[in-house]
């Protein structure tokens, strides 16, 4: 039994006020005798007329207090759950939200959601097709429709909750759209913590959740000047009352930082603090609340922010003085054009040579053209001007081409990529695909005054850093891709210690879905490579959870949810509520009759 | 007898009244000469007892049988043959107009056959009609001449007022000095009690005989539902919803209110009839009072 609005059960309240309307206003009919005085000899017969007696007795009352019930539950539009009637498709949508992690519902929201979903794919009829369809931060359908029981449940069986907020409304507009049979029905599990839901047709919604009591880590990150890095935290309290928390950061087990920050409900605090020692810094909440999973997070102060640098041609000096300033973890030198010497450095200067064809891998081409790259040159240009470049761009940040005089240059047409500065040629090109990132300089150094000038170690470093230098910094689920650097496989560690294979693909790691705030780590054979997942958004953690559209609620709080069971939704729902006013019609024509025949009855 | 009379009694009803008579269990003193047996020794004709011949004695009465055998004078005494004092007190409550036949309406037609009775035998015949005080009175009659005077009194009589027993008995005990014969007829509907007024006549040396009447919806009412029973005389209101629990508590009041009275008239030598509108007027006259020994 579903309600489609169980707030008109509010309306239950008239029956005691019915009864109290009964007790206090009796209509008796007058009727003389020639005297009382037998009537009030007699006890027993006063204490008939006991208003606890009355209602006892009174069928009256009792027919009247049936038909108001019967109207009240008709107006709450119940609806009866017939198993026969189910032989439609059924699509499962999973909520995979943080808040999905939240315990107020044991063991977590998504571990009840989950076995009410395997129940329902249990009951499911011979024949009769399911799927499922999760609601990350972008809504995926992860199994279509199919009569593979097994692999639905392995499906569901192999969910869990990312460290983001669930584009659930997405997700239920996805399901509710799928083609589906007759009698097709979606079921959403969901705490709708992060907005109204939808009200679709054939979608029910089961909401979990108890509780709003969360205090969380929304974001956690390490900044670095020339001069030191600071750590920057903010601590959001999605509850709705006050709460003093107690904040620990630790740095290779040993605390670096504590403070304690006095939130306001619903309220959010940050502070800074100075961090000198690089590596993995963990923060940690100190309290108790329904979602400890975003209570710690992860930032890394990467000591050398700039990549491991091979470089490849005839000696430079400019290029050589460069690397030994800039902060990169190692550099060398090499004239072996044999891409297996390059596959352990994580970026590769070209100087000045022809390569061929790279393998995929970072590269920082200086008037070197490889022929597996969407670009040709076709001679050379005499004085070049660097007319446009753009400032916008990461790689010319803080970069000031104007002043800077070319001899000649490369003759080059570009058929992909993005040209960031130039003239009537292209004089710095960028690439990235096919598992190549590639930054190309359209002339030698020493064909310019560049190396002279104050842009060219900057061009360098942010050129570095833009081809891999800097660890990563994502949020959970944001795909990412890393290449390849020559090697088949590499292994991903992730924040709880989980290892897994990650094999290459035309020359890159995609990476699967990094779902868990923290650090990972990619072992490749270029060495290991850290790469941060951030916290989740502040709407994540928000807990409390929401309503299902206004039709489709009911009521079902014992179990830490609302919304029909389990096994309810893929049953077929017949209205019952024609039937329990027909019933107040009969009750009601009853009582008429009744109280209309009865002498001194209440009518 | 006129049109006056047949509304209360049927003539071929006072015919045969005509062969009964009024029967006290008290030799009651009377004040004329009548066909009752007195208390007082005298000149009647049913003997009594002897005595020694005193002088002065009249030599009529003088048993010369004894005188022959004993050799003594004696004379023979008669009880002396007065008139009974026949007191007929009929309730004219408002509460008495219930019942189908009207519980007045029994009680006047009882009244007129025991009035009409004790006029014909040469008892002195007194009515008095009472609510919560003496409502109106007739004065003693004799003989059968006067039947016509005690019909059109009892005629006229309606009911109206609240029942007090007690205060109508020591109305009408204040002005019958003498004692006879007191017949009650009523309801007994006083929320007061009748105690009092019954002892009162025992007190002044009454031979009581209580005529009890009731209609028959007060005996088994004849009402169910949500009521408010309003009594007709007090006005006092009493909330019931009678049902078939109730309407048993009502005749278990009912029983034990009668039996009350039944032992209260045997321990006090009253002598008690009741009955119900439903019953009629001749049967009660010619079976039930002669059988209660009122009448034979």
């Amino acid at each position: 039994m579903s309600l489609g609005a169980p707030a008109a059960l509010w309306g239950l309240l008239t029956i005691p006020l019915l009864i109290l309307l009964y007790l206090l206003r009796v209509r008796r009919r007058n009727h003389p005798v020639s005297s009382v005085l037998l009537w009030q000899r007699s006890a027993p017969t006063l204490a008939a007329y006991r208003p606890s007696k009355r209602i006892e007795r009174s069928l009256l009352l009792l027919l009247q207090i049936l038909a108001t019930a019967a109207i009240v539950t008709a107006l709450a539009r119940p609806s009866l759950v017939v198993r026969s009637l189910d032989r439609g498709d059924v699509i499962l949508v999973m909520d995979l939200s943080l808040s999905m992690r939240a315990r107020d519902v044991p063991p977590t929201r998504f571990d009840r959601a989950r076995a009410e979903a395997l129940d329902v794919v249990a009951r499911l009829r011979p024949g009769q097709r399911s799927g499922v369809v999760v609601a990350g931060p972008a809504p995926q359908l992860l199994v279509p429709l199919t009569d593979d029981r097994a692999r639905v449940i392995a499906a569901i069986r192999g969910l869990e909750p990312w460290d983001a907020a669930g584009d659930i409304r997405g997700a239920a507009l996805m399901a509710a759209e799928y083609p589906m049979g007759t009698g097709g029905r979606v079921l959403v599990w969901t705490d709708a913590a992060r907005g109204a839901l939808p009200a679709l047709p054939q979608v029910t919604f089961r909401i979990l959740g108890t509780s709003d009591d969360n205090v969380g880590i929304t974001e956690f990150r390490i900044a670095r000047d020339p001069s030191a890095a600071e750590a920057l935290l903010r601590v959001d309290n999605f509850s709705t009352r006050s709460r003093q928390v107690p904040v620990v950061v630790t740095h290779d087990r040993k605390t670096v930082y504590r403070t304690t920050v006095d939130l306001l409900a619903e309220g959010s605090r940050t502070v800074v603090f100075p961090v000198s020692l690089a590596g993995e810094y963990q923060a940690r909440l100190e309290t108790r609340d329904a979602l400890p999973d975003d209570d710690t997070a992860s930032a890394i102060l990467d000591p050398a922010p700039l990549p491991s640098v091979l470089l490849v041609g005839e000696p430079d000096p400019y290029l050589e003085r460069v690397l030994k300033i800039l902060p990169v973890s190692r550099a060398a030198a090499t004239q072996s054009t044999d891409p297996a010497v390059w596959a352990s450095y994580g970026v590769v200067i070209i100087d000045h040579m022809n390569p061929g064809p790279v393998p995929p891998g970072d590269y920082l081409l200086i008037a070197s053209v490889p022929s597996n790259l969407p670009i040709t040159a076709t001679g050379e240009v005499p004085r070049p001007e660097i007319g446009v470049w753009d400032r916008t761009d990461p790689i010319l940040r803080f970069v000031d081409l104007g002043s800077v005089r070319v001899a000649r240059a490369m003759a080059l047409t570009a058929e992909g990529g993005r040209v960031l500065a130039g003239g009537d040629v292209p004089l710095l090109w960028a690439y990235e695909g096919g598992g190549i990132r590639a930054l190309l300089l359209g002339f030698a150094l020493q064909d310019s005054d560049l190396p002279q000038r104050v842009a060219f170690p900057v061009l360098i470093a942010n050129s570095l850093a833009w081809l891999g230098g800097e660890t990563p910094v994502i949020r959970a689920g944001e795909p990412l891709q890393v290449p390849s650097g020559g090697g088949a496989s590499a292994e991903l560690v992730g924040p709880t210690g989980h290892r897994q294979t990650v094999p290459a693909t035309s020359g890159m790691f995609a990476l699967p879905p990094l779902t868990r705030a923290g650090v990972y780590e990619l072992k490749t054979l270029a060495g290991s490579r850290m790469i941060t997942v951030r916290p989740a958004d502040p709407p994540a953690g928000r807990i409390r959870p929401g309503e299902a559209p206004a039709e489709r609620s009911a009521a079902g709080a014992d179990t830490g949810g609302r919304g029909p069971e389990p096994s309810r939704p893929v049953l077929a729902q017949l209205p019952v509520w024609p039937w329990l006013v027909l019933g107040a019609i009969g009750v009601m024509s009853g009582e008429w009759a009744l109280a209309t025949r009865r002498r001194g009855g209440d009518a | 007898m006129d049109h006056v009379g047949a509304r209360l009694l049927d003539p071929a009803f006072i015919q045969k009244l005509d062969t009964l008579s009024l029967l006290s269990r008290k030799r009651l003193r009377g004040v004329q000469r009548g066909d009752r047996r007195s208390t007082a020794s005298g000149r009647g004709m049913e003997f009594d007892d002897y005595r020694a011949y005193q002088l002065g004695d009249d030599y009529r009465y003088i048993d010369w049988n004894v005188v022959s055998r004993l050799d003594r004078l004696f004379v023979k005494m008669f009880a002396e043959e007065e008139d009974l004092d026949v007191s007929l007190m009929v309730d004219t409550s408002r509460s008495m107009a219930a019942g189908d036949p009207a519980k007045l309406l029994v009680a006047k037609q009882l009244a007129a056959a025991i009035g009409y009775i004790g006029l014909v035998n040469l008892d002195r015949v007194g009515v008095t009609a009472f609510a919560s005080t003496v409502a109106s009175r007739l004065d003693r009659l004799r003989g059968r001449g006067r039947a016509r005077n005690l019909l059109e009194f009892l005629d006229g009589l309606a009911s109206s007022g609240e029942t007090d027993l007690e205060m109508a008995m020591r109305r009408h005990l204040a002005t019958s000095p003498r004692r006879g014969l007191l017949i009650l007829l009523s309801d007994l509907f006083d929320p007061r009690g009748y105690e009092q007024a019954l002892l009162l006549s025992r007190r002044h040396r009454f031979q009581t005989f209580l005529i009890h009447i009731l209609a028959d919806d007060e005996l088994v009412p004849a009402i169910t539902g949500d009521l408010r029973l309003v009594d007709v005389e007090t006005g006092r209101a009493v909330e019931v919803t009678v049902d078939a629990e109730a309407l048993a508590a009502y005749a278990s009041a009912r029983d034990a209110f009668f039996n009350e009275i039944e032992r209260f008239c045997f321990r006090h030598g009253i002598d008690y009839l009741r009955t119900a509108t439903s019953v009629p007027v001749e049967t009660l006259v010619l079976r039930w009072l002669r059988q209660g020994g009122l009448l034979q």
